[in-house]
Order: structure tokens, then sequence, then C-alpha cells
């Protein structure tokens, strides 16, 4: 069981203020991912959980449990680093032994847990070796064993997969998944990589400039991003986003041509939200859509991106199939598909909604 | 190869110096060897006597008793000074490395005496343990612990003790500047993994940071052995070349700098001997020191 609350947290070194009042409800066995730019306070948010850093303001309570001043030992939080952190003097059956044994429990149940845990994550042949003896993959493993042994109500993962190779990240991404679902902890996992967030999270808690930007499953998140950091930052390639004004019925970009849209909120100027997926591409200039000359084209194998620029000079990819050719700086028209556009303020980003 | 700018600059630098170590530091060292296997009379050289000169420092009275005294209090000092000074000294980078209170002033004067010249160190502990108008004795009169007020430097028990003390005193900072050094090295991320599991300052010591550490304590072991060993300068300004009181603080150093080149109260002196002792000590600490650094160095930790 894990039910935590974060109540305003603020947290400030010396002078400089890196988170300004976070709020967040975390319920048992939800799989929560912090995501963000780097600096945007996601790890100190992490290390506040974890007890390693002194909460400014504010409150952190876990079942119930105000947890301000309880060491990090005592919170019932396992945490696994970026660097592993692995101890280097012990091998790898002494990494995991040595926190169980600190909770007091006896030699059998340490002996028992392990030797389900080294089971569950295949470190078996690698019990008696030191870290320095181990691949990249398997240390991560033994860290997250590490964790797994003390049976924690809440798990933290800290970048988990930053030091691995791509070809490796993925397994293991998959294998973190499959570990929620076994174990059925509380996770909270911090990344800046939002293809991991998509993929992972129950719940995504997006952050910038040490303010939570938005909470919600990754499909909210993709499908209606309150914002426009959101709405970059999610999703990939980006969202372009293009300045438009409004004309009647349709958005115009100065010089650009204009698009012809229903139902539209009620403002003059707007910035509106487009993935490459709906946006479609005409050859030559057409009356009806923004007029733009393609850039180049990016070849991915299953489809491809084509990169065009609007008369606004915003650079925006569009994606295509892999037979349609379209040639640098030929003239081409952008239609877009009124179900997948995003609307949003021109003055502060906010999302609208007619 | 011939002699060419480079060359020829590398020689330079080089020459002068090996020159310099060649007949100040090795030539001695070999003909202390030779010098021990002599005769001596004043400084006439005699002859060629095999181990008799070893043999009479080692086994023959009063000689045998007196290096067997020294070498005791060699032994003592050694093992006082592991507690004191490399323990205390582990203790202290511990704080110091935790940011105590004040760390940052700490820093400063723990090692600000292992600045200072041995000379000043044993003039001021000497005026420190002063029986009569020595801070010590003045302090511990002023708490109203009159009792325990003593000639510190002038009595059997205590006098050995003392210049333990003063001598950690001294040199505390060092082995502190080494393991701070060796535990500002562990990386932050395993600190915060030991922070995740235990709050106990002492199962973070002892089974973290005291392993991590452990490389960096190789060198100050093998060095406070060696000094240890070769003691000489601190008690001899403080407790003089006959190890007063009554030989209670004699030690190697002293000895054999009273042998080979005699002293006021007994004008003797015995090259021979003195060089058999010197020889003596020289082996004994390069063998200690070697076997110990060869063995230490095997259990080190990669980070």
């Amino acid at each position: 069981m894990a039910q935590l609350s974060l109540r305003g947290i603020k947290k400030s070194f010396k002078t400089v203020d890196v988170l300004h009042g976070i709020d967040l409800e975390i319920g048992d066995r939800e799989f929560v991912v912090f995501v963000g730019p780097s600096g945007c306070g996601k790890s100190t948010l992490l290390r506040l959980i974890a007890g390693l850093d002194q909460i400014s303001e504010g409150e952190f309570v876990l079942n119930g449990q105000r947890m301000n001043q309880v060491p990090p030992s005592r919170r019932g939080i396992a945490m696994v680093f970026q660097s592993y952190a692995l101890y280097p003097h012990m091998d790898v059956y002494e990494n995991m032994a040595f926190g169980a044994r600190l909770m007091g429990l006896d030699k059998a149940e340490v002996e028992a847990r392990i030797a389900q845990t080294a089971r569950m994550l295949r470190l078996e042949p690698f019990l008696k070796r030191k870290p320095r003896e181990l691949s990249g993959g398997q240390r991560q493993r033994v860290a997250i064993g590490r964790a797994l042994v003390r049976k924690p109500d809440v798990f933290l993962l800290d970048e988990p997969l930053s030091n691995l190779d791509a070809a490796l990240r993925s397994d293991v991404r998959l294998e973190i998944a499959k570990l929620h679902r076994d174990i059925g902890g509380t996770m909270i996992y911090v990344t800046h990589d939002q293809v991991e967030a998509l993929t992972l999270a129950d719940k995504i808690v997006v952050m910038n400039l040490g303010r939570i930007e938005q909470v919600g499953s990754p499909r909210e998140l993709y499908e209606a991003p309150a914002n426009t950091f959101v709405a970059t930052f999610i999703g990939s390639p980006r969202m372009t986003l293009i300045d438009v004004a409004r004309q009647g019925d349709r958005l115009a970009i100065a010089g650009g041509g204009s698009v012809l849209v229903t139902a539209l909120p009620d403002v003059a100027r707007l910035r509106i939200g487009v993935r490459p997926d709906a946006v479609v591409l005409e050859h030559g200039h057409a009356e009806d859509g923004f007029t733009a000359s393609v850039v180049y084209t990016e070849y991915l194998g299953d489809n491809a991106f084509v990169y065009v620029r609007l008369a606004d000079n915003t650079l925006m990819p569009a994606r295509v199939g892999v037979n349609e050719r379209f040639a640098p700086d030929a003239p081409v028209t952008v239609k877009l598909e009124r179900a997948a556009m995003h609307f949003f303020s021109a003055e502060d980003g906010r999302r609208l909604d007619p | 190869m011939a002699l060419t700018g480079r060359g020829l600059w590398i020689t330079a630098l080089i020459a002068p110096p090996l020159a310099f170590v060649a007949l100040f530091i090795v030539y001695p060292i070999v003909a202390a060897f030779a010098y021990a296997f002599y005769d001596w009379q004043g400084l006439l050289r005699g002859e060629f006597v095999w181990f008799e000169n070893f043999h009479t420092v080692l086994f023959v009275e009063p000689y045998a008793s007196r290096t067997l005294n020294a070498f005791s209090h060699n032994i003592f000092v050694f093992f006082a000074l592991m507690v004191l000074q490399n323990g205390l000294g582990f203790l202290l980078a511990y704080a110091l490395w935790r940011e105590l209170p004040g760390a940052r002033f700490h820093r400063v004067a723990v090692f600000l005496p292992v600045v200072l010249s041995t000379i000043i160190v044993a003039y001021l502990w000497k005026l420190f343990l002063h029986p009569l108008f020595g801070v010590i004795n003045q302090s511990l009169r002023g708490v109203g612990l009159a009792d325990v007020a003593q000639p510190w430097l002038g009595q059997e028990s205590t006098a050995l003790w003392a210049l333990v003390i003063a001598q950690a005193w001294h040199m505390v900072g060092f082995p502190t500047l080494v393991f701070l050094a060796g535990m500002q090295r562990i990386p932050t991320d395993i600190v915060d993994a030991v922070r995740m599991e235990t709050q106990s300052e002492w199962v973070k010591i002892t089974k973290i940071v005291w392993p991590l550490v452990a490389p960096s304590a190789t060198v100050v072991f093998v060095l406070l052995f060696v000094g240890a060993f070769n003691w000489f300068e601190l008690p001899y300004i403080m407790a003089g070349l006959d190890g007063s009181p009554y030989g209670s603080t004699d030690v190697l150093g002293l000895y054999f700098y009273r042998t080979a080149f005699g002293n006021v109260s007994a004008a003797h002196q015995d090259f021979g001997l003195g060089s058999a002792l010197a020889v003596l000590m020289f082996l004994f600490i390069a063998a200690i020191a070697g076997f110990v650094t060869a063995k230490l160095r095997a259990r080190e930790i990669q980070l």
C-alpha cells in the first residue's frame, strides 16, 4: 500500500528556488513518470521524496504520515540511481544483502529474498562477482535487485536507462514495465526522454522550470496537452506551433494562405499545434491551405518525414508515405485535419477549447 | 643515441640531482653498511671484524638491553600513534567530510601544525608541559584538578606518552588530509545509496566509508611506520639525547646517535656499533614497509 501526497512542496538551494510549489497525488501501484527538460526540478523532487534533501516548504505525506523529518532509510522507499551506485567493494550478493540485513531481517529471510530476486532478474550466475566485473545492463539489474529485496512501498528510479546503450535501453524498458506488473509497487520514474514516459507511465507528470505543467495519462497528454510546452515536449517529431490570425472561419498566416476550420475558439489571434501525422501535403500551391516549400526529407524506412517551411518561416515536419517524393525547394500546400488540431492562446500558450 | 638538443637537456636536468642523491644519500647508506663491519677507534678505522658489531648491539650487555629498551619504545610509539594520529585523523576527516559546523575553519586548523617545524612544536610542547608554568598544569589547577597536575616529562610513567601526544598533535593533519581526499573520492550516489538503507553513522563508517578509503590508508600506515621507527627530532628536543628520564623515552634514533657520535655525559663514541644499529634499523624498516605495502596494495579497491 502506498499513497503519496505532495502538498505545496518548495525547494530552494541557498538563494536559488528550484521547485515553486508542487501539488501531486500518487496512488497505490501507480507507475508515475516525472518528465521534463534538464534543470526542470524532476530529480530534485525525487530526492525530496527519497528524503535525501530537505523539503524547504510544504508537506510530503506517505500513507497518512508526514514524512518531512523522517530519515530516508525509515520511509519504506528504495531508490535506483542513475549511476547504479553499487558498493564497489561488495559482490552482487552482498550489495543486495546489505540493506536487507540492516532492516533487521533474519539470515534465512535475506537469503530467500535474494534467491527470489536473483531468479527474477536473471542474476544467479553473477552473485559472487564484484560490480566492476559486470556489464552496464547487469549492474542496472543489480541496482534494481538491491531495491527489490527491501520490498519497499515505493520505488524511485532516477533516469535508470541513461547509462545504457540504445539497444539495451528498450530491452530494459520492457523489463521495468514487466517488473512493475509483477511486483505491483508504486514506482516513480524520472526521465528526460518522453518516449520512456509514454511507454511506461500510468501517469505522466510533465515538469518545467520547477513547476508541474500537466499531469495525466500518456494518452491525455498526447491528445489534449494543456499548453504549448507539453504539446511540444510530448511526441516525436515535435508538434509544430503556428501563429495564425482568425478571419471568419478561416485561419490565416500573413501572406501564406489560410485554411478553413469549423468550430473555432472565440479569439482573434491564436496559436495552432499540429502533429506530423495530421498534416497533408499536396504538390504545388493551391487556394485552400498554407503555402510552403520543401526543405528536406527524412527517410525512416516504414515512413518518411518531409520538413517544409511555411511563409512565416516556421519549419514543420509532415509524415508522408515512403513512395511520395518531394524535391527540395518544391512548392507545396499544407492542409490540416480539424480533428488533429490543437488550439492554444497566443498570449500565454494555454490550451483553448472551442 | 647522439646527444642532441632534447637528450642534452634531459641529461643536463637529471645529472645534478642524480649526483646529489648519489653523494648524499646512496653513498652514506652504502658507507654505513661498510662501517658496520669494521672496528673503530674514534675516527680511525681498524680491522675488518665481520659481524661482531651486530653481535654486540644485539646480544652483549649493556648494549643488548638498551637496544631492546629503545626498540620496545619504538613499537609502543608506533601503536600509540596509530590510534592517536591515524585513528583521530580518520575521525577528523569524517567530521570534515560530513561538513559539521565549523568544517571550513577546522580544515585549516587541523593541518596548520603539520606546516610548523618540529623544533617549534617540540619547544612549544615543552612549554605546555612545564610542571610549574606550563599551560596544561596551570589549566588543571585552574579547574580544581591540582591533583592531576604532574611533571609530565619528568617521570617515567608519563614521559613517553607526553612525547607521543605532542607528535600526534603535530602530525594529525597529515592522515586527516589523506583520508579526507579519499572520502571526497567516494561518488555522492554511493553515499546517497547508503543513506537510503541506514541512518547509522557507525554502519556507514565501518561498512562503506572505511573500506572505500582503505587504499589511501596504505600510504598513511607505511609512512607512520617508517616515521615511528626513525623517530628522532621530537624526543631529542623534548627529552634529550639520553631519553630522559632514565631511558624511559629512549628510542632507536636517539640510541643510534648516542652510540655513534657520543654525547655530553658519555663521551664514548663508536662508529662501528652505531653503523650496525643503523643498518639493522634500515633493514627492519625496509623489510616490513615493503612487505606491508605489497600486501595492502593487493587489497585496494577500484571505485
